[in-house]
Order: structure tokens, then sequence, then C-alpha cells
């Protein structure tokens, strides 16, 4: 049965994108069949980790939800040769970056249930082990039914003031939605706090477990989202990170 | 989907939960009903708050009567 996991931060900047990718990565690099939606239809970003600019022509998710385009049709295979080579595989279905479709879609809307149908008919497609769901910051329409059908809600902030109070919120209507399994994940963390204070804080403010405490990182930040971190700097504490918090969620959350 | 959010009791936000994914089965959402609302499926408590919910088009069910949507937009 395929795994639903939403990742979701109340602001931008968390480095939601970055993790998201990074996470089917190491997902996928133990063998499983991993597909990423990019739902920030509004500023897209996640094709960008793996060099996949959709050319004219090609599909995207924006084409599913405002035309007649089958959901099979918008996902590409961005499987790193690493991953292959793990036998695992990864598909990306990105939203569009062409600014007169987002405005479009912006304008006009479309009926947020297709895109809940559209999970589950790739995953039958594809038999996918897990579906990453990279959500747009804050309370939107995508957000709510990605934490509604999610199996694991991931929520992802910086040890920042305006991040604390958001996520409070966000949280809060992930229990209204009855959300199977909520994941704090503190990431950017500067060197010079304090790991177990910031957990501490962070567990006593939502008492949601703590997925991932990963730091900031100057090689992520030259890096700039021009690849996957996880591949490129595979021993880093924040690749380290990812792939111990993937291993909780398979083995432990998602099992 | 913000309509979900805002329902109240628990239960409505349950049932119409349960029609996302991939719908709920005849046989669930009888479970559902009797567990959240205590509610037999042959009740007319029970068809009339399934018809009140398909007049405002927020659930619907398959021609062949075997799967329930939720549908908020």
């Amino acid at each position: 049965m395929t795994r639903i996991l939403a990742i979701h931060s109340f602001r931008g900047g968390t480095g939601k994108s970055n993790l998201t990718a990074n996470l089917a990565t190491a997902i996928a690099l133990k063998g499983k069949k991993v597909a990423i939606f990019d739902t920030d239809l509004a500023s897209p970003g996640v094709h960008v980790l793996f060099g996949c600019s959709p050319q004219p022509g090609q599909c995207t998710l924006n084409d599913h939800l405002q035309g007649s385009t089958s959901i099979h049709q918008c996902v590409h295979d961005v499987t790193p040769e690493q991953v292959k080579q793990a036998h695992g595989r990864l598909w990306l279905v990105p939203a569009a970056m062409d600014s007169d479709r987002i405005a479009r879609l912006l304008r006009e809307g479309y009926e947020v249930e297709k895109l809940n149908d559209a999970f589950f008919e790739l995953s039958d497609h594809l038999h996918l082990d897990y579906v990453l769901v990279d959500t747009h910051p804050g309370i939107n329409e995508e957000t709510l039914l990605s934490a509604a059908i999610a199996d694991c809600l991931l929520m992802i902030m910086r040890p920042d003031s305006q991040d604390y109070l958001g996520t409070a919120v966000a949280i809060e209507v992930a229990e209204r939605l009855d959300v199977p399994a909520i994941r704090m994940v503190v990431n950017k963390l500067p060197q010079h706090f304090d790991q177990q204070q910031v957990k501490d804080r962070v567990a006593s403010s939502y008492e949601v477990p703590i997925g991932a405490v990963l730091p900031l990182s100057e090689d992520l930040l030259t890096l700039a989202s021009g690849g996957l971190a996880l591949l490129t700097f595979p021993t880093h504490p924040w690749s380290q990170g990812v792939h111990e918090l993937a291993d909780e969620l398979m083995l432990r959350v998602l099992a | 989907m913000s309509a979900l959010v805002a329902l109240e009791p628990a239960g409505l936000r349950r049932l119409l939960k349960g029609g996302l994914r991939r719908g709920l089965s005849r046989d669930d959402l009888a479970a559902l009903l009797q567990n959240e609302w205590q509610l037999d499926w042959d009740s007319q408590e029970a068809r009339a708050l399934l018809q009140a919910l398909c007049d405002r088009s927020w659930f619907q069910v398959s021609p062949d009567g075997m799967v329930w949507k939720t549908r908020l937009s």
C-alpha cells in the first residue's frame, strides 16, 4: 500500500522543498519507488533540485488539474544514477513554472479533490511505495487536502519565533483533521544553538515527536539548490540526519 | 477543504475525511456511521445524514452505489 507523506511549513524559507527532494532520494536509495508531487503551485521549485525543467510540450500538474491531461503524462522520471544502482526509482510531478500558467491557476482555481484522485491514480499506475507531497507554505486548500489524506505530516520549521507561532496553528489544523502521525523537523539550526535546548522547546511547545534537528550548513548554502545535498555531500551531518529521518519514517512511522 | 476543517462535530469531519483518498466502500461507511454516530446503515437517521451531505454536493456515491467520495470544492 502506498504511504503518503505531506511535507509542510507555515512560512517560506524553511528548506521544505530541499528537504522533500533529499528525503525522497534517501527513501529511494533504500530500493523504494517514490514520487514527489510539487503542489506548491504558486511558487514551484522541487524540479530545480533534480535539474528537471519541463520543456514546452511536456506536461505538468497544472495540465492535469486544469485540463484533461492524464496524470500519467505529467510524471517525469528523475531517478539519479546512485538510486538506480540501489534499485530504487524516483519520479516527479512538477508544477508549471510559466508565469501565465501560474496566474491562470490562481485566478481560475481547480477542484482540489482532483489532486486527491491524482495521488492514488499515479500510485496504482507506478506501484509506488511512497508519495511525498511538497506543499505551499501556510494554510490553503492544497495543504489542507495533503494533511487530510497523509499518513504522516512532516512539519518543517526553523528555530525562529515566527515559525514557532505559525507552526502551532498548522499543528492545530492537522489535529482537527486527525492526521495519523505528525513529526517535527527543525531545519537550519545555527551551530551555536544548543540542540538539546531546541529539542526540549519544540517538544514542550507542540507535544509532537521530533523527527529530526538538522544543522544550518554552509555547504548547502553554497550548493544553493543546485543539486541534491544527499548525493553531493553524503557524509555531511545534514545528509546523515536526513537518512536517519528516512529510516525513522520508513521503519516506524509509516510501517 | 477549509470547510472540512471548520465542520462540527468531529464525527462529521471524520465522515467527510473518510470520503477522500480512495473514498469509502459501503461497508466502511456503514462501520463509520455505527462507530461515530451509533447509526445503523438502514436507519432513517443515517439515510437523512447521507442525503443532507449529498444535497450539499459534499458527498457523492458512485453509480454502482459501492464507493462514496467527498467533494468539498
